[in-house]
């Protein structure tokens, strides 16, 4: 009787959760599944000049993604980018969490909005602002020269897009760390320094061992988003610097090469899954 | 007759009142250009129409640039949503080779006969409904008298002030076709070969070579001082108070740029359609809209004002480089590879 009940539950909890999950499940079908599987097959078909799109079945687009050389070039530019950015957020982020985590009752709250503000303006009115920052005739080139130091060319080439993304991404990877602090008790700090550990051995020890998982998830969300950003790169970049982001864009709206763009933008999703692997393989190892 | 039944009944009876003269009264899609052109193209051409034809309501809908409108009826093919669409001569010949649309003929309005030769292309389903070209835009509190020639791109004061927009999108080509040809080329619909090389004397000196909002902004707001863009913005921005920006054809020549109108087969509303292609083309709705924002007229019946003549470019058609856009779309992708590995590495 007891078992019969038992099963009754199970059936009954298996029904609630597929009610709960399927609008989203036919939900993604529709909007992000079926595009992506069009998008697969839009890459097997022929692309004509002048942005036609010829019959399908051929394997054309593929063969010159892997024989052209650029596009190997424009995907170790990418991913090496946006592992250089994820780095630099990381290193910017992490005192910043770590205070934010730390800090007490009205300050915390505020300190958290703080860091949650950026987010409430767009990603292309802040890109706009560091084209104020950078520019040749921008502040930081102006307070270079009344140092008396050369200007630099920060705008319009890799430099920019390296500084305008890691602080457009910093919110995200503040928040992922933030998330992954739970795990960091004070008492286990504590307990490190009475038993003799420097500040030093107890931050590499203790502190970063514990906020290890808010680290992966923080990487590999800014990880993500910095290889499928797009407008930052576009606005900072001056023409000058090609990622697959803008190849594909051009591609696409440019050139109207549709199964040229489509190839590359199941590239990136093999990227994506790529990342998702390491970053699986990295929590497991954690755990 | 209980009350519900009597307000069931008051309100079916508004529907119809309602619905009547919604039936007479067809909805009809436009799909062309956002920002600046569509503001103005719907005060010079659509708000006429819509004045003369009160039971036709066009809506303006800007999906974006020509390949937008593009990719939006390339989507809608089963089931058009767009009755009139919009877009560059040259993507409009793409989308008619993809059997997009229907023919734009005698049959559909007699203004066809009217129109400049450029402005049609045999075999291809489409009609051009504006000319414009392509123009050295520049600020002028930087030069003291208008540039003569493409050169002034190189002149040293403009030294990482130039805002070009490159390869592949139209500008970029068009600039290279006519450095091509200043630099004694001669096959320039196949070969770029000596434009792409003087594009690379050029590289050192730009700033970007992707101007952003847009080119005009740039010089307007004297990030840039020297660009290349087309004519009919130029001529609007000029225009604005307390504007730096000016604009000259040099003494070398100009490529002439071409938005065609196209009809969308299996369009909702084929027979509002066909009208308002037929307005489009006349030379009423062609004046109006040329004095608003400089646009050349297609269609050759159109008497300017002397004042706007000579704003409108080119006044002096032997000064058009002759391009075969889908000659040029056979090698864009070669030039394009140039550009990447030849041009660009000199421009840091």
């Amino acid at each position: 009787m007891a078992q019969a009940d038992d099963m009754h539950t199970a059936s009954g909890r298996f029904g609630l959760v597929a009610m709960l999950l399927a609008p989203i499940i036919l939900v993604n079908s529709f909007v992000f599944l079926l595009p992506i599987l069009n998008l697969f097959r839009i890459s097997f078909n022929e692309a004509l000049p002048g942005g036609g799109i010829g019959p399908g079945g051929t394997l054309e687009n593929w063969y010159k993604l892997a024989e052209d050389s650029y596009y190997l070039e424009i995907m170790l530019r990418s991913v090496g980018m946006s592992l250089l950015v994820t780095l630099l957020a990381l290193l910017c982020s992490y005192p910043i969490a770590l205070y934010v985590h730390r800090a007490k009752g009205a300050w915390r709250t505020f300190l958290f909005v703080l860091v949650v503000s950026p987010l409430l303006t767009s990603a292309v009115v802040r890109t706009y602002g560091w084209i104020a920052m950078l520019a040749d005739q921008g502040l930081i080139n102006n307070a270079l020269g009344l140092l008396g130091f050369s200007p630099l060319r920060l705008l319009y080439n890799q430099t920019g897009i390296v500084i305008g993304l890691t602080e457009i991404l910093m919110p995200y990877m503040i928040l992922a760390l933030l998330a992954g602090f739970g795990r960091l008790d004070p008492r286990c700090e504590e307990a490190a320094l009475t038993l003799g550990a420097t500040p030093v051995q107890t931050f590499w020890r203790i502190i970063v061992p514990l906020t290890a998982p808010g680290i992966a998830l923080g990487c590999l969300l800014c990880f993500v988003l910095c290889v499928s950003s797009f407008i930052t790169p576009r606005i900072l970049g001056g023409g000058r610097v090609f990622l697959l982001a803008t190849e594909i864009y051009d591609q696409a709206i440019v050139t109207l090469n549709w199964p040229g763009a489509a190839t590359l933008s199941i590239l990136v999703l093999v990227i994506f899954g790529a990342a998702l692997v390491v970053y699986t393989r990295a929590v497991n190892r954690l755990n | 007759m209980t009350f519900t039944r009597r307000i069931l009944l008051a309100a079916a009876a508004a529907v119809t009142l309602a619905a009547a003269p919604a039936k007479a009264q067809t909805n009809l899609t436009f799909a062309g250009y956002s920002g600046l052109y569509q503001d103005l193209y719907m005060k010079a051409v659509i708000e006429p129409f819509m004045k003369a034809n009160p039971d036709i309501k066009v809506t303006y809908y800007a999906p974006g640039n020509s390949a937008a409108i593009l990719g939006a009826l390339r989507a809608q093919k089963a089931a058009p949503q767009i009755d009139v669409a919009m877009m560059d001569i040259s993507i409009a010949k793409a989308g008619s080779d993809e059997g997009l649309f229907d023919p734009i003929d005698e049959k559909v309005t007699p203004h066809v006969k009217d129109l400049y030769p450029q402005a049609l292309m045999p075999g291809a389903n489409l009609a051009g409904m504006t000319f414009d070209s392509l123009v050295l835009v520049y600020d002028k509190t930087l030069f003291k008298e208008p540039p003569k020639s493409w050169r002034a791109l190189w002149a040293p004061e403009m030294d990482r002030k130039v805002a070009l927009t490159g390869v592949p999108d139209i500008l970029g080509i068009a600039l290279t076709v006519m450095l091509e040809k200043m630099a004694g080329g001669t096959d320039w619909n196949h070969n770029l070969d000596k434009g792409i090389k003087e594009m690379e004397t050029l590289a050192p000196r730009v700033l970007t070579w992707d101007p952003k909002p847009d080119l005009w902004n740039m010089i307007m707001a004297k990030q840039a001082g020297i660009s290349v863009g087309y004519n009919a913005r130029s001529q609007v921005f000029s225009e604005q108070p307390g504007s730096v920006l000016a604009a000259t054809i040099p003494q070398e020549g100009t490529l002439f740029q071409i938005n065609a109108v196209t009809l969308v087969k299996g369009a909702p509303q084929a027979a509002a359609a066909r009208k308002l292609v037929d307005y489009m083309l006349s030379p009423e709705a062609q004046k109006t809209f040329s004095e608003l924002m400089f646009y050349g007229p297609t269609n050759k019946k159109v008497q300017l004002a002397p004042a706007v003549v000579s704003r409108i470019s080119p006044s002096d058609m032997s000064k058009v480089v002759d391009v075969d856009w889908l000659e040029l779309a056979k090698i864009r992708e070669k030039v394009t590879q140039d550009w990447r590995r030849r041009v660009i590495p000199l421009s840091k």
